[in-house]
This record gives C-alpha cells, structure tokens and sequence, in this order.
C-alpha cells in the first residue's frame, strides 16, 4: 500500500529556472523599440482568432492504437531538438574563411585554425568533436542563416512562430501536429514530447503524449506493481461506455502508461556513453523507444541555455563550448545507441532566432535573426546547404546588424518530412499553408 | 486560530477588505475598486431549470443544481452544496451575481499571502531587482490562491474569462507593468461594464507594453495593439474591419504609452488628422485631443454588436459549451447592447436561458479547473502554519504550471483556449491523475483537509458498497453507474457486501478514481 509518493518534478522549479527557459527579459526589454519599428506584428502569426481550438478531432483519436509498430511498417523517425534561447549560429557553424567576423567578434569568435572543417569556407565548432566520425561520414547537414519571418527578437514570439509552423496564418495548431494529421494511424508513441511541457508545435488534435522520462510515464501514487494495473484497469472501466472525446484520449494514456511499463520491466540497457544530464537522458528514453519497435514518427526535445548575453566565452571555456559539447556528447551517444536504426532517424535542431553579429560589451551577442539548423541521421546528405550572404558590410546594412535570414525553416522543415516521413506534396500543404517549398538539398 | 487567521498570519490582511461593501479587486483596498452593491434581485432560473430537459446528459443525474456548482464554480466545497440545497438556484445564484456582497475572509487572506500579488510598478521596482519576475509570479500565485479559497467563486470564474479575453500574458516582458493589471484592469470591472474594462486596459501600462504601443508613434506606427484591439478584444476576426482599418486603430492609439513604467500619454507621437473605423469616425485635429479622440473610439467599440456577439461568445463557451447555441449568443449579445455593456446582464440572460440548463455534460475541465476543483470539493483548508500553507499555494502554482495551465501563463494575446480539444491529450491525463492522488493523499501538506478514510463516516455494519455510494455523494453530488461503482470496489478489491474496512485499506487508490472519472472529469 502507498500512502506517500514522491514530489513531482514541480517541486524543483523555480523562477530562476523559468526564466532561464523563456529567455533572458533584460536585453529583450531594452531590444524591443528597434526591433518592432520593423513592423512585425505579434499578431501576424497567430490568426485564427476566436474559436481557438474547436477543430474537429483527427480521426486518430478515436481509432485504437496499437503498442508497437508492425515491422516494415514506418517510415522512421524525425527528432525535432529545440535549442532555447536562441542559438548563436555564428558560434556553431563558423564562416571561418570570412574576413569581417573576427572584426566584429574580436573576442569570441571561433578561430578558423580549431574548426571541424565542412565545405564552403564553413567548419563547426570544435566541442562538436564527438560527432566527428558522423560529420566525415557525411551525416551532417548544416543550414545558417535560416530563420521564420518572425523579426520580434522576442524569445515568446519567435519560439511561438517556429512551432505553429513559421508565418503559417489561420493556424492554431503546432506544426508537427499537422504532420501527424497527414502522415495518417500510428502507434500510442507516435508522437512524443520527452522531458518537459507539450511543445507548441504537437499542441492539436493529434494526441501527442508528453512525459519527463519513461520512468516517470505512470499515474505516480498509484501504488506498486499490481495496484498500478488495478489502477489503470479501474480507469478504463470508468470510461467504457462514455460518449465524449475524452474517454479516447484516457484509453490513449492508460496504453501509454502500461506500455513504459513493459518497457521498463525489459529495458536491457545499453552500452552507448551518455553523458551526465537531463537532455542525454530524455534521448536515452527516445532511442529505447525506437529500439523497442514503439512506432515513434516524431520525438521533441528542448534544451535549454542558449541565450548567451554574456560571457558566451572561447573555445577554451565559456557557455558556448560547455553547451556544444554537451549537445554533442549526447547525440553521438543517441547515434550510437541506434546504430543501423539511425539510418532511418532524422535529427533537427532549430532555435527562435540567430544572434546579432556584433559582439556586446559584455563579451556575449544580443537577439539577432538568422540561425543555424543542423540535421543529423538517416537520409542526410552531409555539408553546408542553403544560401550563404556573408557578413559584409552591405549585408550587415541591409540586415540591421542581424545575420539575415536568407533561409526559411519551412523549406527545410518541409525536405525533411516528405523525405523522412514520406509526406506527399499535397500534405505538406496542410502543413505549412501557403508555402511552396524549395529543397535545400539536406536530405538526399 | 481561524482558517483566515492562519492564511493572515503569512501577511496581514488588509485593513477592511472583508467589511461591506467588500473591496473585490485584486489589491488593498485604497487602491481597489469596489463593486457598488447592487440592490437588483436576479431570479427566475430556477423556474428555467425546472422546464428544461438536458440534451445528452451522459453520467449525470438530473440535478440543475449541480449542474449550476459545476459550472459557476472551479469545483463546489461542501459547503457550497449546502448553500444551495438551503437556499436554492435563485438566491445563491443572486448573491454570487453580487459578489460584492458576499465576504470573502479567505480569499483575501490567500490573496494577502503575496504582497507583491498586483503591485504597481512603483513597488515593483521600489521592492524588487530589476527584471525580477517575482512579483509576476506572486501575482499569478495568489490568482490561484482565490481561486482556491474564495467564496465569490462566480466572480473568479468570470475575472478569468476576462483575464483571458483582455490578455496579458505574466510571466511575460512586463516584469514591472503587469503584476498591476489584474487588479486594475480586470478584477474590478469583471461584474461591471466591458467598456470600462476595455478602457482601463488601453490606459494600462502591461497592455501598452505586451502589445507595443508604447513605442508606437506617428512617425513609426506599430499596429499591434490597433489590431488586436479589433481581433481579440472587440469585434473580432471577421467583425467586418479592413487591414486599412487595422491601420486606422492603430493610429488612434499612438501617443499612449509609458513613462516610468506608468501610462502616460505623448502628444508628440499622436498621429492627428482624420480617422475612420467600422462607422466611427473623428477629425482628430489635435495632437492634445487624441486621448480623448481614442477614448470614444474604444467606448464606440464596446458597444458595437460585433463585440457583443464576441463577449457573448466567450462567456458562453465558458459556461454553455464549446460550440454554443447561436441563438443564445445572440440574446446574449442583445441583453449585452441592450444594459450598456454590463456583463452581469449578460450572465443573467445566459442563466436564464434553457440552453445553458440543457447543457449538462458538455463541458470538460481544464488543467487549471481540475486541480482548484479536487482543491476545493476536498474542502481544502488552511492548515495550523501559515508559512506551510504559502508553500503549498506555491507549489500548486508549479504543478498546474507543469500541466500547461497556470493562471494568467499564456503567452500569445489570444487566452487559454476554452475548449477540450486543446485540453484533453493522454499524457495531460495522466499527470491530472498523478495530481488526483497527491491532492487526495496530501502530498504536500500545509493544508487542512480530511484523508481519504475520513471524507465519509464510518458507520457500524457499513458495507464497501455503501461507502463507495456514500462517497460518491460527498464528491460527485450523485451515484455513479453500477458498473463504474463496481470498477472502485474491484479496484479496492471488495465485493459491494464486504466489510467496509477491507475496502478503507485501500481508500487512498480508491478515492482518486472519482477524480479520475467522467463524473468529475466532465461538467
């Protein structure tokens, strides 16, 4: 019998910590005048108006799904990793043959001499040397100045804008989400977000499930053993026979619970080295999930940290090296815990925004606009893709001092799910309206 | 020590603030603002309800009372069942129309937990580092703590609507601006007139700033707010305006903005010359004129009939259903056009109305609505340790925050949706289970309530059966089916003629099932 259980996860958050995830408010209040004199519209991106939310419910919610996928049956995995706080691209994939960077970063920018060389004058930072092996096996992809329309330089706006799809008009509902309206029936774990809150780009109709760790993934107080499964079996008997939406949606929760279950019971382990922390572990949890033939379609992640104002460092210490190394470390881990499936897993990484090309006063960079995408796996034609402005002068002029974002997340976003997920032109439609996608050559 | 005393002693209450006429905004009461209480009787509900047949009531049992606790309140306490049974739908209903009139002890104590809960922006940053979000985050704690705690829980109910509807996101960017705006802006005008609520918000320093118009000016015309204004707040995405139009708003409103974290209006950023939206129109020749020129413009807009079908909408969403009948929003919307934009005129005709007492079953709760709910129809009071009690409060605040729902957490400017579709997803579920047995099982403490072997009385010769009815009673108001009855006495491992203390061994797993269940679930 249980009587106690242990705190939830709530009971270690503070406000530090949240603040810390939605981003650094300081430089964003003192940014906001020249940023909105762009005419950017906190609006524009989140039409629909009244009656949010009242869609009709996917056909998925009410059709039974099955624990484990048949063999053959998937297309495989896309990983959607959210770096927050807005990534500096310029720290990670590094114009090393550009000459106006080390002017405008004299303090901070990575010498060309320690780069992970790729093509194009471009080379990646060398804390990302655990995925060496990966990047010379040409399963590294890498996207910079890619962007949203989204010129706010808000953490809120930005991250709202990249996750309901990028300028989408008339879309409430999360990208992914829509991806997975299209992309047809799946398993229980077909559409998961690990270690956090629901994302806004699985928020929908679709019936994502959202968990801090498969281990966590139970109605905790339920007791031990049996009396977690007379638990679950009482649940589903409180719902037979009700006629609301909602009785799908519990059913749906119970077989997630009772299928970590299982997996826990047989979870083997494995002899990848993951690094120490959070996001190494909520990968841990997707790559067993994968493994274990569970039918995931797409995996969310965050990692938080990014939004470096300060002391961003060099590549001998500061935020920035730590941060890409840890990032690094985890997913040659992942990759290797994979091994063959990862030939069927694709890994994007996407941030709210890029940062100001010049560095600050205080040996950091403030909100800019164009980032860095890279994408890892399966499919994946290695090497810088998508078109590349420099940093010159003129374009600097042009861009307010922002690396531009000469190249938009719906055409790699929109690549990456025909080639990954098998989404046919049309669907894509339903995916990002309006936009007529144009390939960036990351996929092959 | 009194409940409220115990809640006092964390801070002290406000002088006055449970004296009548009760001060009902969020801050102390020299700076509140109170309803005026009014003399007018409301009834006739009771007599709607009695006629009415509900159209798919589901689990629930024919009772417009509870029907009435599960939607004007978060979740009806004992006490409030009580009330009504004693009273009837029409006088409980009348008073809680009035909550002016109704003292609110814990409440206000809750409330006064937090003393930086709606501080001006003159106290935030007299009290806080800058950029501190701890004033923020009090504000939307002790928003929890009412809604908790309060008697007044229609109010609550409708203040969150609003809260929702005029929206400024906290935590957000306005670390210093928008702790003050519940308590300025919505609470005082959430049984009052929308125009001026809508007023009051357009002078707000958090709404100027969540939406920048404070740097809006004739010379860079940022149309934020000029667009929402029509889009959210007034009459809505296909009220009948153009992008000019949206253009036009925006004009109207340059020139408000902030000063030293207080609205200020610049005559140097006003846009002047003519001006013309949806029928309304000014030569707007003065650069000194232009607040008074906006200020017509928002009153033409509360009162335009679009905006009315718009409000209407909302609170019919919240208190009907997701899909409200159209013929109820538009006698709504006219009771709404017809009292000047009072907002109690429209709650009346929603009440009175057949739909609503039809409507049984068709709404389901949210994150937020679940856990204030179980919080209050476990009757959850404030334990001995008035210290305990504010960490509690707290850590409530980051577990409905954790399941997506905290007070006033939205981000973009649009609300929470309103709807179970954006609610009701498996893995949400789950955690609202986990929350079931920790609230049941009082994982956290600082609280005064009874444990799950004590929500009923134990009587000699009692059976399992007998308890699982008796406890459905005191937390669904009815009976459940026999085969759901069933479902708890198997969980509990008992047949309905067992002794009931083999089936109270297992009263921990077993009394979160009814939280667990439609009956709860659904409303």
């Amino acid at each position: 019998m249980t009587t106690t259980g242990p705190l939830p996860s709530s009971a270690t958050h503070s406000v530090a910590a949240l603040q810390t995830a939605a981003g650094c408010q300081e430089s964003q209040t003192q940014e906001r005048e020249r940023l909105w004199g762009r005419g950017f519209n906190r609006r524009r991106f989140l039409a629909g108006g009244l009656g949010v939310g009242v869609a009709a419910l996917g056909s998925q919610l009410t059709t039974a799904r099955v624990a484990y996928a048949a063999p053959g049956t998937t297309t495989g995995t896309l990983v959607v990793i959210f770096l927050r706080g807005g990534m500096d691209g310029l720290s990670l994939l590094v114009p090393g043959a550009d000459p106006d960077l080390p002017t405008l970063r004299p303090d901070i920018a990575v010498p060309a001499s320690r780069l992970i060389a790729l093509d194009r004058g471009f080379g990646l930072h060398p804390s990302m040397a655990p995925l060496a092996s990966l990047i010379g096996a040409g399963r590294v992809a890498a996207v910079p100045a890619i962007s949203t329309p989204d010129l706010s330089r808000s953490h809120f706006q930005a991250q709202d804008c990249l996750e309901r799809g990028g300028a989408a008009t008339g879309t409430q509902t999360g990208w992914l989400d829509r991806v997975l309206e299209v992309s047809g029936p799946g398993t229980t774990f077909r559409s998961v977000a690990v270690g956090g809150l629901m994302p806004r780009s699985l928020a929908g109709v679709d019936g994502a499930i959202s968990f801090g760790s498969l281990a966590g993934l139970k109605i905790q107080g339920s007791g031990d053993g049996p009396w977690a499964t007379a638990t679950s079996a009482a649940i589903q008997t409180l719902y037979t026979g009700v006629a609301d939406p909602i009785a799908a949606q519990v059913m749906l929760g119970i077989d997630a619970v009772t299928t970590a279950a299982g997996l826990a019971v047989g979870a083997g382990g494995t002899t990848a080295a993951y690094p120490q922390g959070a996001f190494a572990d909520s990968l841990k949890d997707v790559a067993t999930l994968i493994k274990r033939g569970t039918g995931v379609r797409v995996a969310c992640l965050d990692v938080g940290g990014w939004d470096m104002h300060t002391a961003l460092g060099t590549v001998a210490s500061g935020d920035m090296t730590s941060h890409v190394g840890d990032l690094a470390a985890a997913l040659a881990a992942f990759a290797a815990d994979l091994g063959p499936l990862l030939d069927t897993t694709t890994i994007v990484t996407m941030s709210e925004f890029g940062r100001r090309v010049e560095q600050n006063a205080s040996g950091g960079v403030d909100h800019g606009h164009g980032g860095v995408s890279l994408v890892i796996g399966g499919g994946v034609t290695g090497g810088v893709k998508g078109r590349w402005d420099g940093l010159s002068t003129a374009v600097l002029q042009q861009s307010g001092g922002d690396v531009p974002g000469a190249n938009d997340y719906r055409d790699l976003l929109s690549e990456i799910v025909s080639k990954r997920l098998g989404l046919t032109a049309g669907s894509l439609q339903s995916v990002f309206p309006g936009w007529q996608p144009t390939s960036l050559g990351v996929m092959a | 020590m009194t409940a409220a005393a115990v809640l006092a002693s964390a801070a002290p209450l406000t002088a006055g603030s449970v004296a009548a006429p009760v001060a009902i905004a969020g801050r102390s009461s020299s700076r509140s603002m109170s309803l005026t209480p009014s003399a007018q009787r409301y009834t006739g509900y009771a007599a709607v309800a009695a006629a009415t047949t509900p159209t798919n009531p589901g689990v629930f049992a024919p009772d417009p009372a509870l029907h009435l606790l599960r939607r004007a309140t978060f979740g009806p306490r004992p006490s409030d069942i009580a009330s009504i049974r004693r009273d009837g739908i029409d006088a409980w209903l009348s008073r809680q129309l009035n909550p002016g009139r109704i003292a609110d002890p814990l409440g206000d104590a809750a409330w006064s937990m937090f003393p930086l809960a709606s501080a001006t922006p003159a106290q935030v940053r007299a009290q806080t580092a800058a950029y501190s979000w701890d004033a923020m985050i009090a504000t939307a704690m002790a928003t929890l703590g009412r809604q908790i705690f309060s008697t007044r829980q229609l109010y609550e109910q409708v203040a969150d609507v609003f809260a929702n509807h005029l929206h400024v996101a906290i935590p957000a960017e306005g670390w210093d601006t928008s702790p003050s705006y519940i308590g300025d802006v919505i609470r005082p005008f959430a049984m009052g007139r929308y125009r001026d609520m809508l007023l009051a918000a357009m002078r707000h320093p958090a709404m100027l700033l969540f939406l920048n118009n404070d740097v809006s000016t004739k010379a860079m015309v940022n149309e934020n707010l000029g667009r929402e204004l029509l889009e959210l707040h007034t009459v809505g995405l296909g009220g009948g305006y153009t992008e000019a139009e949206v253009v036009q708003s925006a004009k109207v409103l340059t020139g408000r903005t902030i000063t030293d974290g207080a609205f200020s209006y610049n005559p140097d950023a006003h846009w002047t010359g003519p001006l013309a939206v949806m029928g309304w129109s000014s030569p707007n020749a003065t650069a000194a004129g232009g607040l008074a020129v906006g200020d017509s413009y928002l009153a033409y807009l509360a009162n335009h009939p679009a905006t009315a079908r718009n409000i209407a909408r909302k609170l019919a969403v919240r208190f009907v259903s997701d899909q409200p009948p159209a013929a109820l929003v538009d006698r709504m919307a006219q009771s709404y056009l017809d009292h000047d934009t009072d907002i109690r005129a429209v709650l009346d005709t929603l009440f009175r109305s057949p739909e609503f007492w039809a409507s049984v079953g068709q709404k389901s709760r949210r994150p937020l609505e679940d856990l204030v709910g179980a919080a209050r129809v476990l009757d959850m009071l404030p334990g001995p340790k008035g210290a305990d009690v504010l960490v509690t409060i707290q850590t409530l605040y980051w577990v409905v925050r954790d399941n997506g729902h905290a007070p006033l957490g939205w981000d973009p400017p649009n609300g929470y949706p309103d709807v179970a579709a954006a609610w009701n997803n498996a893995g949400s579920l789950v955690n609202r289970f986990t929350m079931h047995r920790a609230l049941v099982n009082q994982w956290w403490g600082g609280m005064a309530q009874a444990g799950p072997t004590q929500l009923v009385p134990v009587t000699p010769g009692m059976t399992a059966g007998q308890w699982v009815d008796a406890l459905s009673l005191r937390l669904l108001g009815q009976p459940m089916a026999p085969a759901h009855r069933d479902a708890v006495l198997s969980f509990a491992q008992v047949t309905a003629g067992s002794p009931v203390a083999n089936a109270l061994w297992q009263a921990w797993g077993a009394v979160p099932l009814l939280f667990d269940s439609p009956y709860y679930q659904l409303r």
